[in-house]
């Protein structure tokens, strides 16, 4: 069994968002309108979150791209009340079974890296753009909650690994020591979130800097 | 779930569309279960294919491939053999479906029913609209009036470019207008003057070490910014032991400067001063390169003509005037920085400097450009790897000759409405920004028709409110625009083309690989409505004009008229298709959807310098010549540039020196600089209706599908602004507009940041009324030596809604 991983060098990441928009056409996730993204309720499996820091004209920013993490010990699926999320035994994905989802956003909230998100909405094709809904992925209606799936479809090249302009993103199997992701995870430069969670999460960042 | 072909990429190419049959995957189905047996043998049976074509998002011209499953376009993504983006794509490729699905395009086309501007349309035939044109073009032939057609143009590609100015030419106008005037003219004539190739340069980055980049938005919008991006992860960890410094010079903290190693905040205008005051180091510690100053560089030390009069050289010019003391005092940059810089840059080579909007787009923009540029040549990085080099030419075959008749012969004696290269703007080609005031005050003469072509002047020209009385009062007007953008509402008739998708059309890339790339733009899908290619309309135009424009095309279609062309690439017998028949090398190319001729070979001296020297000139002799010819001799130069309001006199004017920037607006009542800054997400504006874009339109700073202004926190408490509060933003151009107040640190205390992407009043539900249109501040300055507008010159005040 493969222990599927994601690489994202933080040194090479322009902050450019073609990750977030190949899984968005990817995987049928539709656009929310202004008044939803105000409210926040935009769905982005994978989203880039950017830190600003400092005072002028000693700034800072940092740029972190995140999509699940397919942790190896994940919280969201523990608190899941009818495993509709479940850890997948053959690939190691956390994945969903969105005909079993309640919609009661346990995992939302248990998930400490904002991964998942909810279908506030009935999801909105206006005419013509139901043209573009790729076959493979099904759609999710309102209530229940998706998240990124490292493109278990089309394993294993997600759409954002392939997408990335700068090189960035790298995707393989850990268990493989030979792997180029295996190999980027024992970089001194690689760092996974909230560690101390004990999540173990299968997406390593490699800082930037020298 | 179906595995189908999709990773064998098949290449299908033809005809073969849209073999819809077995089991007709409708969208629009919520498919929550899983699929039966009969569903995924289905799924596996219908036509899943990969097709190539070339993005049309921004001019950049990368390589892409198009799944396409029985008929309908589901996803992009990058040609993996593509030189340029090999394989990668930015947010704006990857949504490109968005433009092909457009909920809101016109579906065919269409004439005007109510008053300009209402929206309100009448649909007429194909044969309606091409007669009616023709009809308009012919009265005016007829009437010794051809010269008042005008064709405006933003983004030409490929033989588009050449098939408009060639109609232009056969049927007598000499009003070709296209858009580098708001945009990269005065870097391209920077470019021309120093090197005789009046265009972009090419960047050999994969061997570059030192980036220093003056106000370019390198990682956002930047020649092939897909390009830069793959590149720039090259250059910081491609090569082991090897990570490229990147050091950006800018008035606002950047992506790119967020990604730099070193931002460099300077005051807006003044960064052709800080590349001499690097120079001055460069120069007085003896850093430069030695070999290529001599063998290769044209007025570096003192010289004497051939009449023994003593000119002054750029190094003498550059020790007596900018020492970094009187450099800091005029860019705020430090002095110990100025001298770190020049020494890391002219220590770290291949070294290389770039600049473009904010530094060239100024008063002193084509100053400040060829400063930035003899860092290049101190450096002796100009055409050496990792380092500037000139693009060669695709060999496409030399169009055939026009022959004019007496009416075009007329109408091309005809002065230009925008008065490029006359004594108003005598280095300008084109002066976009010139038309609203010469259609009002029809100087030299009236417009008759108008032709819009992939340009939007009622959202991206300065001041804005001109351009739409202009376009009242023009009495024929034509659009070509797939979309109803807000200039095409005040269309008579719209003509509307295909979208990139859906089109057959050549994409030369702009100068970037160094080496000719050829992509080959081919539709994925069938046309979606009733659109027509412009190439074809108006070679329909031209056979029904008759006469000597039909004859200028001989061509049944742009097909036929692409093939002509591109039949030049298979005669070169170069480049990665060659075959013994042109037949087997156009269904090659179609196959893999562009031509490339690798690799690049540096040093081709008498190619890479075209200048009267023939070396890289510091002192620009075709500058000089230019001038003396717009002044009527030499000895008028001076009173020349006095008039253009250029300081310098003498030989200085003619090499690389400061001009302290002009600016609009008085200090005390508009207190900030504006900087309209460009994003990755929308390439000025034009992905405004596309609704995933909108959504990460300004993530950078948290801001999505509205205006902000950027504004430095302590300036904004000064003037009691609060964060996210309503602001209006004042320009002397006498307009205003409401936007959200954003702190940022990232601002300096003198310059306020608008990006440079919304506010349409027209183009589609998701473009319409959302956010505020920056360029209604911009006051319409031109450059008077180069025509081009100098946007970074408003000054504007910023208070409370």
């Amino acid at each position: 069994m493969p222990r599927w991983a994601m690489v994202i060098d933080l040194d090479k990441c322009t902050g450019c968002q073609a990750c977030t928009i190949a899984c968005r056409m990817e995987n049928n996730v539709p656009f929310a309108g202004h008044e939803l993204a105000d409210a926040g309720r935009a769905i982005f499996w994978n989203e880039v979150f950017v830190h600003i820091e400092g005072e002028y004209p000693n700034v800072k920013a940092a740029i972190t791209p995140r999509p699940c993490f397919h942790c190896e010990n994940p919280p969201c699926v523990k608190v899941c009340p009818v495993q509709a999320t479940y850890k997948d035994e053959e690939s190691g994905l956390v994945l969903q079974r969105y005909d079993r989802c309640i919609g009661c956003r346990y995992c939302t909230v248990a998930c400490p890296y904002g991964a998942r998100y909810f279908n506030w909405y009935k999801p909105e094709w206006p005419p013509g753009t139901e043209n573009y809904q790729n076959p493979d992925v099904p759609l999710r209606p309102k209530g229940i909650v998706e998240k990124c799936l490292f493109c278990e479809h089309r394993l294993p090249i997600p759409a954002c690994v392939q997408a990335c302009s700068s090189g960035a993103r790298f995707f393989g199997d850990l268990d493989d020591p030979e792997g180029q992701v295996s190999q980027l995870a024992r970089s001194p430069r690689a760092i996974r979130l909230l560690e101390d969670l004990g999540t173990e999460p299968n997406c390593i960042y490699l800082k930037e800097g020298q | 779930m179906a595995k189908i072909s999709r990773r064998t990429f098949l290449r299908v190419l033809g005809t073969g569309a849209a073999a819809a049959t077995a089991y007709g995957l409708r969208p629009g189905g919520s498919l929550l279960r899983a699929l039966t047996a009969e569903e995924k043998a289905a799924l596996q049976a219908a036509q899943d294919q990969w097709l190539p074509t070339v993005c049309g998002q921004c001019p950049g011209g990368c390589g892409m491939m198009v799944r396409v499953v029985d008929g309908r376009a589901v996803k992009i993504d990058g040609l993996p053999a593509h030189p340029s983006n090999r394989g990668k794509t930015c947010p704006k490729g990857q949504n490109g479906l968005q433009v092909l699905y457009d909920p809101d395009r016109i579906q065919g086309p269409m004439k005007r029913a109510g008053e300009r501007g209402d929206g309100e349309w009448q649909a007429i035939s194909w044969d309606e609209a091409i007669t009616e044109v023709t009809s308009k073009l012919a009265e005016l032939r007829s009437a010794g009036q051809p010269h008042t057609a005008t064709f405006l143009t933003g983004r030409v590609q490929g033989q588009m470019e050449g098939l408009i100015r060639r109609f232009c030419q056969a049927y007598g106008t000499p009003n070709y207008v296209d858009h580098k005037s708001i945009s990269m003219a005065a870097t391209e004539l920077a470019h021309g003057y120093i090197t005789g190739h009046r265009r972009l340069f090419g960047y050999d980055w994969e061997n570059t070490n030192y980036l220093l980049s003056f106000g370019v938005a390198f990682l956002e919008a930047y020649q092939p910014t897909v390009r830069n991006l793959r590149l720039s992860g090259y250059m910081r960890r491609g090569r082991p032991h090897q990570r490229a410094r990147i050091v950006q010079v800018d008035t606002r903290f950047s992506v790119t400067a967020a990604k730099s190693d070193e931002w460099v905040p300077i005051r807006p205008g003044t960064d052709g001063a800080l590349a001499l005051g690097m120079a001055y180091i460069i120069i007085g510690e003896g850093l430069y390169n030695r070999d290529f100053i001599t063998r290769h560089t044209f007025g570096f030390e003192d010289w004497t003509d051939d009449d023994g009069v003593t000119h002054q050289g750029f190094k003498s010019l550059v020790l007596r005037d900018y020492a970094p003391g009187q450099v800091e005092a005029i860019t705020g940059v430090p002095a110990e920085s100025i001298a770190r810089l020049a020494r890391e840059f002219a220590t770290t080579a291949p070294a290389v400097a770039i600049a473009s909007r904010s530094a060239s787009m100024q008063s002193n923009g084509l100053f400040n450009q060829m400063a930035v540029e003899a860092l290049n040549a101190l450096a002796g990085s100009f055409d050496n790897r990792g380092g500037p080099i000139i693009q060669r030419p695709a060999p496409y075959l030399p169009w055939p000759d026009v022959h004019l008749d007496a009416a075009a012969e007329q109408g091309l004696a005809q002065p230009r409405l925008d008065h490029a290269g006359t004594e108003r703007y005598p280095l300008a080609e084109s002066v976009y920004q010139q038309l609203p005031e010469s259609i009002a005050s029809q100087d030299p003469y009236p417009v008759n028709a108008l032709f819009l072509y992939y340009t939007n002047p009622l959202f991206s020209s300065p001041e804005v409110e001109p351009v739409r009385n202009a376009l009242k009062n023009v009495p024929f007007i034509v659009s070509f625009s797939p979309f109803l953008d807000d200039s095409s509402m005040y269309a008579d008739l719209i003509l509307p083309d295909h979208t990139y998708l859906e089109r057959l059309q050549d994409v030369e890339m702009v100068p970037s690989t160094g080496y000719p790339v050829v992509g080959l733009r081919q539709p994925v899908v069938a046309p979606l409505f009733d659109t027509r290619h412009t190439g074809d309309v108006l070679l329909e135009i031209a056979k029904k004009l008759g006469g000597t424009v039909e004859l200028a095309f001989p061509w049944d279609d742009f097909e036929q008229l692409l093939q002509y062309r591109v039949n030049g690439l298979w005669r070169s017998e170069q480049g990665n298709i060659i075959a013994t028949e042109y037949q087997h090398f156009w269904e090659e190319f179609r196959l893999r959807s562009f031509w490339a001729d690798p690799p690049y070979r540096f040093g081709e001296w008498s190619r890479v310098f075209g200048t009267p020297s023939g070396r890289y000139e510091f002192y620009a002799q075709a500058l000089k010549a230019d001038l003396a010819q717009a002044a009527g001799g030499e000895e008028q130069i001076d009173a020349l540039l006095a008039k253009m309001g250029v300081q310098a006199r003498g030989d200085e004017a003619f090499l690389p020196h400061y001009e302290p920037p002009q600016a609009v607006g008085d200090p005390a009542e508009y207190p900030f600089y504006l900087n309209t800054y460009k994003m990755m997400t929308h390439a000025e504006g034009r992905g405004a209706n596309q609704p995933h874009l909108q959504e990460i339109l300004g993530t950078f700073l948290n801001q999505h599908w509205d205006s902000w202004i950027e504004i430095n926190p302590s300036t904004a408490r000064r003037l009691g602004i609060e964060n996210e509060e309503q602001v209006w933003v004042e320009s002397p151009a006498g307009e205003r507009i409401k936007v959200r107040a954003i702190y940022y640190e990232g601002a300096r205390p003198d310059v306020v940041n608008i990006p440079f992407e919304l506010g349409h009043e027209a183009y589609g539900r998701y473009a319409r009324g959302r956010g505020a249109n920056p360029n209604r501040l911009v006051v319409n300055y031109t450059n008077p030596l180069t025509g081009t507008l100098n946007p970074f010159a408003t000054r504007v005040k910023v208070y409370k809604a």
